[in-house]
């Protein structure tokens, strides 16, 4: 009973939206061929991996904090500082830059974190703080200048092709989404950040360590973010000192498409891993297209548009409305049909 | 507290707690023995919640030992509590809406490992759900498909799982019909025999009186009482509560002023919830639909009020045809709805008593199109005077009154001619104190002396015999009973529970 339950549920409008949108962008991809004069190439699908290996790190760890209802804007600055800790730390050993960005970055997030849980603040407004303040430090840690990786070895080894589509970095990225969506899945940690999200008071009085885990979260976050800016600095063999607001816009759509609620509470890791995608091949379509930037931004923000009004809970409810008055009305034909209330 | 024999499972020592000037609990003692069933009354504000806070771990005691086992409790929160072997069900509803019952369940256990077990997690909850009557949830529902009253027997549930020493029960059965209450007490029975000491807040004395062996009483933040309850009456026990004597409510003595006001109801429905009611309601009385969650009395009123757009039927006020469905043109004719869920859908529970009297009159305020300033006030006054709201506090939240003044407040909204001549109350003393229970009633009866017509929807029994004139009773989204000229607890309990095949 309840294995049809489930089956049920993933039927469900808003359960199919995040399969549905990665299947039509995904046949977009694959259909280029038809419409534009080009052929798919292992190349592409490892340009798209590239492009998700620099996105999809930046939308997990703001999907994360979507999922118990909170927003981190200040991926953004941990994502610049930890480009530019790597690269200063990482001059000899690559591995030891990554490290350092990833831990200073996660130290920041949880001290972020502890401050958010214990004032019991809205993390919106803190991390827009925190990212400026990020921005400013990471100009200060470079001297106001766009630093040059000057270890080649590191990364030339970053960015080779491994087994024709992939590289390090993506293998990095996929590897790490495997890691949360485990951890998430298979402990305590998944119910317990959809706890925080759905109703943190009622998780706070069912024993959940509410302030342990928001620290935890924002350390995470943080930690995710600095690795993103790390591996994307030694692909770029060199660290940018303002990412801008591009990466947080498109992880944002990334949570989005992969069917998370902005109101938290909802969502899951595999979900975050198709949106991420989804956005990735989509920028790789208008790449290989050749569509001019405001076409591609039309095209995006209709998807998401779409997305957004298929996945409301109210547009469904009122459906539901409908077919429950026509079916009424068929089963009651000798009774008075009342007259549109509404237009 | 000489009864306890050996060791009490719960002892408090003189405990005390303020908050600014405000001596929330003073100096409270108390003992409670393993498998007793303990209930603690009084009026909102008495200290009840306080005390309770502190046993859950949520707020620290000023001075004064709490002894679990004979052993002292300190806590820094409601894990600690847990961990000591205390399971509180809150007095709001604290499942996560967005798990499953299951996952709720298993939330936040202490000790529950690291890794899920989902199956395991499954089985248990399903025996749980089975010990307070929900055998028919399937445990991987989500929450917020459930209805209000279930979430609480859920709660529950997950409090008997904690295989507590001390269970502390606030205000369980607030949502909760005749027989859900029944599936309630019977689980507590149960783990009070096992030995586990409960304590149980309620602000229905019947029911106190009929699950509880020892009561304990506070007013003003004292213990003014404890006693066994074979030495107790339900009369003594309102007067320790209320610290005077309730002046009996005249029963039944309205004396309804000429009313042309009649709202016609023609075979109201809603698919799958509410078959053809039809009813004439008059201005002047009050009419009481009863039924548990679910019969169809909540929906008559939401359907009245236009809040269910697959609402069918006719439905007349006056000559006027009311357009189903639409909550802003109904209301602009003339009808008031009052939500059992005054929280979500009543107040705006951070806004002031003020702006809360007199957001349904802004128009009869307005200067100029400008609201505030003297003619609010004044408004705000006479409206809070007619709801027995105390004035003096108009500038505070609504939210830091007692739901008592919170629910006159609301009411509030719709007295003194505002224009409503319909009045639907859902739940009219939902999580409302003896004191302010009876106001309540009063103001309900007067708005029905004005002229107004007064629907209420209720599942307590008690409140149906005392405030309905005339009673109509549902099950299953029909129409049982009608009852214009008084009835007993036994019939009205028949109609609502009765079953096929089943002997009456």
């Amino acid at each position: 009973m309840s294995g049809r339950r489930r089956l049920g549920r993933w039927l469900r409008p808003e359960a199919m939206v995040r399969v549905l949108s990665f299947a039509v962008v995904l046949a977009a991809y694959l259909l280029t061929p038809v419409y534009h004069d080009h052929s798919l190439s292992d190349f592409d699908v490892f340009n798209t991996l590239q492009g998700f290996a620099s996105l999809g790190l930046i939308a997990l760890a703001l999907g994360l904090t979507i999922i118990a209802a909170e927003f981190d804007v200040s991926v953004l600055g941990m994502q610049a500082l930890g480009g530019v800790l790597a690269v200063k730390a990482g001059a000899d050993s690559g591995l030891l830059g990554v490290l350092a960005a990833t831990a200073a970055c996660a130290f920041l997030g949880a001290v972020q974190g502890g401050v958010i849980a214990k004032l019991r603040i809205q993390s919106m407004s803190v991390t827009i703080g925190t990212y400026i303040a990020l921005l400013g430090l990471t100009n200060v840690i470079a001297g106001n200048e766009t630093l040059t990786f000057t270890n080649t070895g590191a990364a030339i080894w970053i960015n080779q092709t491994v087994a024709s589509f992939f590289s390090p970095r993506s293998l990095i990225a996929l590897g790490v989404f495997a890691l949360v969506m485990l951890v998430v899945g298979a402990t305590r940690i998944g119910p317990e950040l959809r706890a925080l999200g759905g109703d943190r008071r009622a998780g706070r009085v069912a024993g959940v360590p509410v302030d342990r885990r928001l620290t935890a979260l924002f350390a995470v976050s943080g930690a995710l973010a600095g690795l993103a800016g790390a591996m994307l600095a030694y692909s770029n063999a060199s660290a940018s000192l303002n990412p801008g607001l591009g990466p947080l816009v498109l992880a944002a759509a990334a949570a989005v498409l992969g069917g998370l609620s902005l109101r938290g509470g909802r969502g899951a890791i595999w979900g975050l891993l198709l949106g991420a995608l989804a956005v990735a091949l989509l920028e790789q379509v208008f790449t290989v297209t050749a569509l001019p930037a405001s076409s591609a931004q039309i095209v995006f923000g209709s998807l998401l548009l779409v997305v957004v009004v298929v996945d409301a809970p109210d547009l469904r409810s009122s459906l539901a409305r409908l077919q429950a008055r026509r079916a009424s009305m068929r089963q009651l034909p000798h009774e008075i049909k009342p007259k549109a209330q509404r237009s | 507290m000489t009864e306890v024999v050996g060791t009490p499972r719960l002892e408090l020592c003189s405990l005390t707690k303020s908050f600014g000037a405000v001596r929330a609990v003073r100096g409270v003692s108390l003992a409670i023995a393993p498998g007793e069933i303990h209930g603690l009354c009084g009026h909102n504000g008495a200290g009840k919640s306080t005390l309770i806070n502190m046993l859950a771990g949520n707020v620290a005691a000023d001075a004064g030992e709490i002894l679990l086992d004979g052993e002292p409790l300190s806590f820094a929160g409601p894990r600690d509590a847990q961990r000591a072997g205390i399971a509180t069900v809150d007095q709001e509803l604290s499942l996560v809406p967005t798990l499953t019952v299951a996952e709720n369940i298993v939330l936040g256990q202490v000790g529950a490992g690291f890794l899920r077990h989902a199956r395991h997690a499954r089985r248990r909850a399903a025996e749980l759900l089975a010990e307070v009557g929900l055998e028919d949830v399937d445990p991987d529902t989500a929450v917020d498909e459930l209805s209000i009253g279930t979430r609480q027997l859920v709660e529950i549930a997950r409090a008997l799982g904690r295989e507590a020493r001390l269970l502390i029960l606030d205000e369980p059965t607030a949502t909760l019909t005749e027989v859900e209450i029944e599936r309630v007490f019977r689980a507590v029975r149960g783990v009070a025999a096992q030995g586990c000491a409960v304590i149980f807040v309620s602000h229905r004395l019947g029911e106190v009186l009929g699950l509880c062996d020892r009561v304990t009483v506070m007013r003003d933040g004292e213990r003014v009482l404890d006693a066994h309850v074979g030495e107790l009456s339900p009369d003594a026990l309102v007067e320790a509560i209320l610290g005077e004597h309730l002046q009996p409510a005249p029963h039944r003595a309205l004396d309804p002023r000429e009313s042309t006001t009649a709202l016609t109801v023609e075979s109201l429905a809603i698919p799958g919830r509410l078959q053809g009611f039809s009813a004439t309601l008059l201005g002047g009385r009050v009419y009481g639909l009863a039924g548990q969650v679910g019969a169809g009395a909540s929906d008559v009123l939401r359907a009245l009020a236009g809040l269910v757009p697959a609402a069918t039927g006719r439905v007349r006020l006056g000559e006027r045809r009311l357009p189903l469905g639409n909550a802003a043109a109904i209301s602009a004719c003339g009808v008031g709805f009052v939500s059992g869920d005054r929280k979500a859908e009543g107040l705006f529970i951070s806004r002031s008593i003020l702006e809360n009297l007199t957001v349904a009159q802004l128009g009869r305020i307005a200067r100029g199109g400008r609201i505030g300033g003297a003619a609010e006030r004044r408004r705000g006054c006479e409206l809070a005077e007619a709801a027995h709201v105390p004035t003096e506090r108009l500038g505070e939240p609504v939210g830091v009154l007692s739901g008592g003044n919170q629910q006159k407040a609301l009411l509030g909204r719709y007295l003194l001619h505002s224009g409503v001549e319909v009045l639907l109350v859902d739940e009219p003393t939902r999580g409302v104190d003896v004191g302010g229970r009876a106001a309540i009633h009063e103001l309900l009866r007067e708005a029905a002396r004005q002229g107004q017509v007064v629907v209420f929807a209720s599942s307590e029994l008690d409140e149906l015999l005392e405030l309905g004139e005339t009673i109509v009773t549902m099950r299953s989204g029909r129409v049982i009973g009608t009852y214009a000229e008084g009835t007993t607890r036994e019939e009205l309990l028949s109609d609502l529970t009765h079953r096929e095949g089943a002997a009456a």
